[in-house]
């Protein structure tokens, strides 16, 4: 179908800026109700943070469960068109009439891909895995993990030009691997933009005090990947260092969030992230202790303090109030103690545990970019909507820290303000 | 946690804090990461945590008196890893200001000294002194001849001053805020169950003391700090110059009184030699002072309030005037050696009159907390 014939037939073109949660939300929502809707997003696969998630809230389903049928409705759907490895060069234009150019970067791997592993398995060279937060290593040639939609491979650019490149080729039976690709520029003209570019991890080791130069010392967003049936160990938490079981485990909350040394704002998800990596713990090792130290456990609405609750009644679960501000490791047995006044005793308590887990928050992926098209941002990154002036809106933690389901309903909302831009115009 | 505290807030404590340098403490919320991060904080009910949370409520019986506030050495490390910039350090300075002021007796001069719209008083009151005992006496003019101090301000006449001002004032002034400062410190303490000890025994408090001198001369509590790690050589400066010219004047007045050998020394005396060097190290350390100060622009030491820069600034003046004073001496330059001579001895009365009232009470209570926080047990005895 060609883009003139599509255009006569939608009500207008939406373009939205990144594949998470919130972005397929947005895209989904907009086009089943009969815009055309045009999706970037940077990495190889659509699903952004969720697809790193073991569990996610509200229900602890594993991210399969809300990703597929959101994938499968984009698969369906005629009036979306996507594009991975791409990002916006630029915009020029008006709420109603912008003209968008997206460049998309090399996959070095056509449609004819399988997926049948020959590939990965022809190449030597490994490559940090950044999706395991780089807990473990993946060919050059690789899937981005198994859930990747579009499923296909990628050819890193770090082996382009060497002798595995050329091996890769050979060793595609389907005639996939194709080196010649070259980047691309595609321009569209759409009626309103939405930003839903997501968020990464503070960068725990701008946090002097909190160790995260030790092994067992760990990100929560590691320890989803860890506690993932696809993570670096299969699923298995153990400890960084050794892979011993875990006896004993320190929950760091508001790790740099809060903070007006680093994130002054509250990241909204880590104590329920905390509260729910206690019960990957729980169910892998039944005895263990789980200390989590907070300065106060924020669980909005009923069913998050629902869920507070029942780990509080966890007789193993220890909720400290104190806000741990030092973490020592031993050397001889890589034990971390972590350090903390429990402000409601009044006495310093020296925990020592098999690993601590920093509760990192969210730092937009817009902090440190400066954004096409005059889209602002606050002074600490996340995107502004401008509602009055219209055209262009941000949702999801583009916008501000949220949780998967307030992304959701913020989505929706977002696609409706896209929705009454094309109306208006 | 189970005894119920009916909380009587004191809201005009808590205002004077916030005028003392305290101004940002309503921004705590009460993490404890400065109770873990400070350095010198005991494991048992660590500060400043508990202190932060006292200074909002206005709870000023948990403050005043305190042992705690004094043992903090405004490192300021809590202030820098403070996720609100609540600024923990400067709070405490606070309460010291504010305890000084609290214990001094009479009321009238405790309240003047840290009032900065009363500088030119504090400094009219020895002009005027030093005016009414030298003016009829006929002394008050620059003398002719080769430059003597004593022919322009009679040594007998300054021991008539300063004698009275170091052996009667200092000590019954301070006195009586000693003594109300040590029974709060001790009621607190036994009620906050800081002290192994309830009983107040003087002949062990005294060992207790004997116990802390080493650390204070040491300054090993300075130099655990790593936010003001420049404090700890000027502080060190200050302190051991001031404890040389204490020592200088001690033995000149002996060489005057018994020995009868009025001065000026020559350049050779090895006391001489004491006074010229600690002069110079008192200046040197008090400039460090204020570079530490002005340079961090209040990150670390914190801005500062007149009552922390009166002092400094007395001490400059002191050291600066006594320089100055030996130099033009030297220089044979009349018209400038005797009105700074005369500045000079305004500074030490300064120092020596206002002594309870002034930041350099510090001096006393925070020993005297360093020595109780080792005989209640609260501090091993090293």
């Amino acid at each position: 179908m060609t883009e003139e014939q599509r255009a006569e037939e939608t009500k207008g073109s939406i373009l939205v800026v990144g594949g998470g949660i919130s972005g397929l939300t947005a895209t989904l929502e907009a086009a089943e109700v009969g815009y055309e809707v045009f999706l970037v997003e940077k990495n190889p696969s659509l699903g952004g943070r969720v697809a790193q998630l073991k569990h996610y809230f509200p229900k602890l389903c594993p991210p399969t469960c809300g990703l597929e049928i959101n994938f499968r409705r984009i698969k369906d759907n005629p009036g979306i068109t996507f594009y991975t490895m791409a990002e916006v060069e630029n915009i020029t234009g008006s709420p109603g009439n912008y003209d968008v150019t997206i460049k998309v970067t090399p996959r070095y791997v056509n449609e004819k891909c399988t997926c049948c592993d020959d590939c990965a398995k022809a190449c030597i060279t490994k490559i940090p895995n950044e999706f395991n937060f780089d807990m473990s290593t993946t060919k050059g040639a690789y899937l981005p993990h198994e859930m990747a939609f579009p499923m296909r491979y990628v050819i890193s650019p770090k082996i382009i030009g060497t002798e595995d490149a050329n091996k890769c080729v050979e060793a595609c039976k389907y005639g996939a691997v194709d080196l010649n690709m070259q980047p691309e520029t595609i321009t569209v003209k759409v009626g309103a933009i939405i930003w839903a570019t997501g968020w990464k991890p503070y960068d725990a080791s701008k946090i002097d005090n909190l160790g995260f130069e030790y092994p067992n010392v760990i990100t929560n967003m590691m320890m989803e990947r860890l506690a993932a049936p696809n993570g670096p160990t299969n699923g298995r938490i153990g400890r960084p260092s050794d892979n011993k079981d875990i006896s004993s485990i320190a929950f760091v909350q508001c790790a740099g969030s809060r903070d007006e040394n680093h994130l002054p704002y509250c990241s909204y998800i880590c104590c329920m992230a905390s509260l729910k990596q206690a019960t990957y713990v729980r169910e892998q090792f039944p005895d263990a202790k789980i200390y989590v130290f907070y300065i106060d456990v924020r669980a909005p609405g009923q069913r998050y303090e629902k869920f507070y609750k029942t780990i509080k009644e966890d007789e193993n679960c220890f909720l400290i109030k104190g806000k741990v501000a030092e973490v020592q490791e031993d050397p001889s047995t890589r034990n971390i103690t972590v350090v903390a006044e429990n402000a409601v005793t009044g006495e310093k308590v020296q925990q020592t545990v098999d690993v601590a887990v920093l509760a990192t928050g969210m730092v937009p992926n817009t902090a440190d970019t400066k954004l096409p098209g005059g889209v602002k941002c606050d002074p600490d990154g996340f995107v502004i909507s401008d509602l009055a002036a219209g055209g262009i809106f941000a949702t999801g933690c583009a916008a501000k820290p949220l949780d998967v389901t307030s992304s959701n309903q913020h989505a929706t909302g977002m696609a409706l303000k896209a929705i009454q831009t094309l109306v208006k115009s | 946690m189970a005894n119920s505290y009916l909380v009587e807030p004191d809201v005009n404590f808590v205002r004077q804090l916030k005028t003392m340098g305290g101004e940002t403490l309503k921004k705590c919320y009460q993490c404890a990461t400065c109770s873990v991060v400070c350095p010198i904080s005991p494991d048992e009910r660590p500060f400043p945590r508990k202190e932060m949370i006292a200074a909002q409520w206005g709870l000023k019986d948990k403050l005043v008196g305190n042992m705690d506030v004094w043992l903090c050495h405004h490192c300021n490390d809590c202030s820098t890893y403070c996720p609100r910039g609540a600024r923990p350090g400067d709070l405490l300075n606070a309460v010291r200001a504010y305890s000084i002021q609290e214990y001094a007796w009479p009321k009238w001069l405790a309240r003047i000294v840290p009032d900065p719209r009363f500088w030119w008083l504090l400094l009219a009151i020895p002009m005027a002194i030093f005016v009414m005992i030298l003016g009829p006496a006929g002394y008050l003019k620059i003398p002719a001849g080769e430059i003597e101090f004593a022919k322009f301000f009679p040594t007998l006449l300054i021991d008539l001053i300063f004698v009275p001002l170091a052996t009667f004032w200092v000590p019954l002034v301070f006195g009586i805020g000693i003594y109300r400062f040590m029974t709060d410190l001790h009621k607190n303490a036994v009620a906050e169950g800081k002290a192994k000890r309830k009983d107040l025994n003087i002949p062990d408090f005294l060992k207790s003391l004997a116990c802390a001198l080493p650390a204070i001369l040491a300054h090993s509590k300075f130099d655990e700090c790593s936010s003001n790690k420049d404090r700890y050589i000027s502080h060190l400066l200050v302190f051991f110059s001031f404890l040389g010219l204490f020592v200088v004047t001690n033995c000149f007045f002996v060489a005057l009184y018994i020995l009868q050998l009025p001065g000026p020394y020559s350049m050779g005396n090895p006391v001489k030699i004491l006074a010229n060097i600690s002069a110079v190290a008192l200046l040197v350390g008090v400039i460090l002072m204020i570079y530490n100060r002005l340079q961090d622009k209040g990150d670390n030491i914190g801005k500062g309030s007149y009552f922390d820069w009166s002092l400094i600034i007395l001490v400059l003046g002191l050291v600066v005037t006594g320089i100055l004073s030996e130099v033009t001496r030297i220089a044979h330059a009349p018209i400038l050696a005797y009105p700074i001579y005369f500045m000079h001895l305004v500074f030490v009365f300064c120092l020596f009159a206002y002594l309870p009232f002034s930041k350099l009470a510090h001096l006393v209570y925070r020993t005297l907390a360093m020595a109780y926080s080792r005989y209640s047990e609260r501090e091993p005895c090293e």
